[in-house]
């Protein structure tokens, strides 16, 4: 799991891997049922606090996305909720509605924004 | 089990000649909690540190740590307390493993492989005398001397001021990696916010003599919406 934490930013640290988690979750990058590390393990790997990385854990878990079986661990829930899901189309669609702007904006044609948004997908996947 | 705070301080007053330094400051650190300390200089967190730990005392206020009068703190209660002052004075003619030998000699429960296993990772130079070492380096000594004896509450005063990056990440994975939840209470002050938002739960902002802000982390940046360095700066201007 690929987490960044900014202290400079003006957002809580918490809600950065939050929302970092939730973005994998939607992105496929963390599978239904997957493990997540250890408290311990994360707090030693991103260098914060442990009870910052419980607090997340326990949110995440309240949200539906997270399932805390005890004594073996935290996953992903076997099935994202339907809310959360719709969520992060949502805000998908606001970004992607964002860059159609900017593209034309710049006067970009639309094949030519397919054709960049592929590359960077294909970027991603290398 | 609902236990004690760790420390207790309740209306604290310290002058040194007419300055007054505390003005009646309280301030609760509940146990298993770490606690950052911020503050300009001059503003009294050694003083808070030092009334706390009952090494000076208060012309008005009780302090209490682990459930006892701070000034009059019993041996077992002072056996679980580790501390790292702001300036550090080690015997110069010693080397660094006769002071750690020296220092676990004291304590029924030092743990040995914490220090050999710090002393290795931070390149603490254990032949060498105390004497020539750096700051950074008898910084970083201090605190495995402080850590040495595993201690329910452990107070450090600035104690990343002097440690290069590195030694600084290494420091602040080892606090978090010692902190467990719930069971060791941690109390630092320092200048350095980045390093406060990693390794702290909550912070403490003390402001002409009284703690002008005391929360979590999450919470103050919630309202402000930017870093703690910006929120420390505006608190300071407004």
């Amino acid at each position: 799991m690929r987490i960044r934490v900014e202290t400079s930013s003006g957002m809580p640290i918490t809600r950065q891997i939050a929302a970092q988690i939730r973005a994998q979750c939607a992105s496929g990058a963390l599978q239904p049922g997957e493990r997540l590390p250890s408290v311990r393990a994360l707090a030693a790997e991103l260098a914060v606090n442990q009870n910052t990385i419980l607090r997340v854990y326990e949110r995440l878990t309240a949200e539906g996305l997270l399932q805390r079986r005890h004594g073996d661990g935290t996953f992903v829930a076997d099935r994202v909720p339907s809310g959360q899901m719709r969520a992060q189309r949502e805000l998908l669609s606001q970004q992607i509605a964002r860059v159609a702007e900017l593209a034309r904006t710049l006067g970009i044609e639309p094949e030519e924004l397919h054709q960049l948004l592929q590359d960077t997908l294909d970027k991603g996947l290398r | 089990m609902m236990s004690e705070p760790a420390i207790e301080l309740q209306g604290i007053v310290k002058s040194y000649g007419m300055k007054k330094v505390l003005r009646g400051l309280n301030l609760t650190v509940p146990t298993g909690s770490v606690l950052g300390l911020l503050g300009t200089n001059g503003s009294g967190k050694t003083t808070l540190i030092k009334c706390a730990l009952g090494l000076i005392r208060p012309e008005h206020g009780t302090a209490r740590l682990l459930g006892e009068g701070a000034w009059n703190l019993s041996a077992a209660a002072k056996a679980r307390i580790g501390y790292v002052p702001q300036v550090v004075n080690l015997y110069p003619w010693m080397r660094v493993r006769h002071l750690i030998d020296y220092t676990a000699a004291f304590y029924p429960h030092w743990n040995h492989d914490l220090v050999a296993r710090f002393t290795k990772e931070w390149d603490i130079p254990r032949d060498d005398l105390l004497g020539p070492l750096s700051v950074g380096q008898l910084q970083k000594v201090a605190i495995l001397l402080a850590l040495g004896h595993d201690p329910d509450v452990l107070i450090l005063d600035e104690p990343a001021a002097s440690l290069d990056p590195l030694a600084r990440r290494q420091f602040l994975q080892l606090i978090i990696e010692l902190a467990e939840p719930g069971r060791r209470t941690v109390l630092f002050s320092t200048h350095i916010t980045s390093d406060l938002e990693r390794v702290a739960d909550s912070v403490a902002i003390l402001k002409d003599g009284r703690i002008a802000w005391h929360g979590l982390i999450e919470d103050l940046k919630e309202q402000t919406h930017v870093n703690l360095e910006e929120s420390f700066v505006e608190m300071h201007h407004g």
